[in-house]
């Protein structure tokens, strides 16, 4: 038998351990502080992200240093504004944070009065930055790209710009006007097409006579990759063609710059670019200052392809 | 006797209570949704046939969310080939909310630990790609399969070599000895595919009245590189004896064509299984005489739908009808060269 002070005991100790599973399987008395973990959505200017891979790679690194729930949207129909400020205002209403943008058309999309703030991929230095500032200088990109060319291709041969019939993104327009600074400057002859592979190789192609040549400039990653593709399987339109450049660095790209298909190419550093533009929103949600920053511009052959720095740069490990 | 009654009904009353208390803490968490995260962890980004189907898998989210109204966020993460860090990316998944997992397994035979706490947080799982072992499929009503009958592959595979020698057998059986000498390029070990492709694109073969000697063979893990190292050793072990190279998917084949053409070696026939988009490259400049490409729209399509159709609750989608209703098997086509036309 228990005596009376013994069953207070054991209600003491009842209640004992009620408290101490309240305290531990509860919020009731004790609340776990919650980690604010940020909502960041990215919308890029492409239909496909596949070009975004090394910049998607730095923001998830980015996102586990920093406790960012990032998520990346990309558009239904590509070089679209109307759509991409859509889905700024979807983002926005669906709680993000802050949003990341790689504007279509950065006047109209930089424009946009938005709630939360804004991480702008510029193309170029604006006046109106957004929160944050990682520019992309691609007039500067095609500078660079028409100089290494100049070097590298006769004088008398004419380049060949090959440019986007599904629409000229903000990226490709900049692209070819500092390209074109340099060309015309220079006085190089210049034809513009818009890349349709059966028309270029038969009749744009056909019609260059006996040992004519020209060099191919195409505008974005996409028109590269099929141009330096397709060309490979027409002798015939190769021999009229003394080089093949472009911009980026998916990895068929890469893969047709070593094996000497593609003469070569500019790039940045999109794993660097990717984090530094989830740290600049992060500071931005923190109410730090954030340090705009310019992405550097690379010019790589397939000489320069295999050294240590590019491959850091190309191959990233996360 | 009347205090003790007192003290049981005090600690009833205080157990009921604490059951009440942190039952009240889930209640009012059920509303419509407008809008869908999936997360999907891939075995490795770098594999071509999975980076083909990632791309389609973002493709058909975009279909749907136009289709529906539904909003689709993919998660979309690269486990490189290891399988602690697919556990912590589905652990990560279920910690951001994600409403349904698309897993493509690393190693089939440890789909456990996702499974674990795929149950605990209640999130269906769709596996594709890598078939996971029976007996874990079965250990949840809320865990599917969507991918391609390896046999099918494999049947599918030797038919068309089965095809090829009865119209051309020298184009194939190339020194005329009345026997086809071929080497095998064989995936990972563990995985149900390779095994499975292995068997049957011979035993085809064999049924089809294709007179084969196996040279020899080697598992090259799926990889392009490997699969070149592998055949760049062959043809310096058994010169002018190679007459077909039959590989488990299109990435080692290509690996096979790459070494034969550094070797300058012409005439060997190679088949792949996949339809990768560089497999097809291969096939339209007439390097791979063929492949077996499962319908990538369709696979993708699936993937996305019954993942959707899981996170809402509903029913498996009735297009793509569910095989013990858990398995959807994408349908596949033999895509070969036509040697009349590269004549």
């Amino acid at each position: 038998m228990i005596g009376k002070g013994g069953r207070w005991l054991v209600l003491l100790y009842v209640m004992f351990l009620t408290v101490l599973f309240l305290m531990c399987s509860t919020d009731l008395i004790i609340r776990e502080p919650e980690r604010e973990i940020h909502q960041i959505a990215v919308i890029i200017e492409n239909a496909r992200s596949d070009n975004y891979s090394n910049f998607r790679k730095g923001m998830d690194q980015a996102a586990k240093e920093f406790n960012v729930d990032v998520h990346f949207i990309t558009l239904y129909d590509k070089s679209d504004a109307e759509q991409q400020m859509e889905l700024m205002d979807r983002e926005q209403q669906d709680g993000a944070d802050a949003l990341i943008v790689v504007p279509v058309d950065e006047e109209r999309v930089m424009g946009k009065a938005m709630a939360v703030p804004v991480i702008y991929l510029q193309p170029r230095v604006m006046e109106n930055p957004g929160a944050g500032t990682i520019v992309i200088d691609y007039e500067q990109m095609g500078k660079l790209l028409a100089n290494e060319m100049q070097n590298n291709i006769p004088a008398d041969c004419p380049v060949w710009i090959l440019t986007d019939s599904a629409g000229q993104s903000g990226s490709d327009r900049l692209f070819l006007k500092g390209a074109d600074a340099v060309f015309s400057q220079e006085g190089r002859t210049m034809f513009v097409t818009a890349w349709e592979p059966e028309s270029m190789l038969r009749t744009a192609m056909g019609a260059l006579g006996a040992g004519e040549k020209v060099v191919l400039l195409a505008e974005n990653p996409e028109i590269l990759t099929e141009v330096s593709n397709i060309l490979v399987e027409n002798p015939n339109a190769m021999e009229h063609v003394c080089g093949i450049y472009g911009r980026g660095n998916t990895v068929p790209i890469l893969n047709n710059l070593d094996s000497g298909r593609i003469s070569g190419v500019c790039v940045t550093d999109d794993f660097s670019i990717g984090y530094l533009s989830v740290r600049a929103a992060v500071q931005v949600l923190e109410r730090a200052d954030s340090i705009p920053v310019t992405a550097d511009i690379y010019y790589i052959e397939k000489e320069n392809l295999r050294e240590p720095d590019y491959e850091k740069l190309l191959f990233p490990i996360e | 006797m009347r205090a003790r009654m007192k003290l049981r009904l005090t600690m009833l009353l205080i157990a009921c209570a604490c059951l009440a208390l942190t039952s009240c803490q889930n209640v009012g968490k059920e509303e419509e949704k407008t809008s869908l995260r999936i997360g999907i962890s891939l075995y490795r980004g770098d594999d071509t046939f999975i980076t083909n189907l990632c791309n389609l898998l973002e493709e058909k989210a975009k279909e749907y969310e136009r289709e529906y109204g539904i909003k689709v966020t993919l998660d979309i993460q690269d486990a490189k080939g290891s399988q602690n860090t697919q556990n912590s990316q589905v652990e990560r998944f279920i910690s951001l909310n994600c409403d349904v997992l698309c897993i493509n397994l690393v190693d089939r035979m440890d789909a456990s630990v996702i499974i674990d706490r795929a149950m605990t947080a209640g999130v269906p799982v769709v596996f594709f790609n890598r078939q996971p072992v029976e007996e874990d499929m079965n250990r949840w009503d809320q865990l599917y399969y969507v991918g391609v009958d390896a046999k099918e592959s494999a049947v599918l595979q030797g038919e068309m070599v089965v095809d090829f020698y009865k119209k051309h057998p020298e184009a194939i059986d190339r020194n005329g000895d009345g026997m086809v000498s071929y080497v095998m390029l064989e995936g990972e070990t563990s995985h149900q595919d390779s095994l499975i492709r292995t068997e049957w694109s011979v035993q085809t073969l064999k049924d089809g009245g294709v007179p084969v000697e196996k040279i020899t063979g080697g598992i090259a893990n799926w990889e392009r590189s490997q699969g070149s190292a592998l055949m760049e050793q062959w043809l310096l072990e058994y010169p002018d004896t190679i007459e077909l190279v039959i590989s488990n998917n299109d990435d080692m084949a290509l690996g096979a064509i790459d070494a034969l053409e550094r070797a300058h070696v012409t005439g060997v026939n190679v088949v792949g299984i996949d339809g990768t988009t560089q497999g097809l490259e291969a096939l339209a400049n007439g390097s791979l005489l063929g492949t077996v490409s499962a319908n990538k729209e369709v696979y993708a399509g699936a993937i996305v739908a019954l993942a959707a159709s899981c996170a809402l609750g509903e029913a498996p989608p009735a297009k793509y009808p569910l095989m013990d209703a858990k398995y959807y098997w994408a349908s596949q086509e033999i895509l070969a060269n036509n040697i009349e036309e590269n004549q």
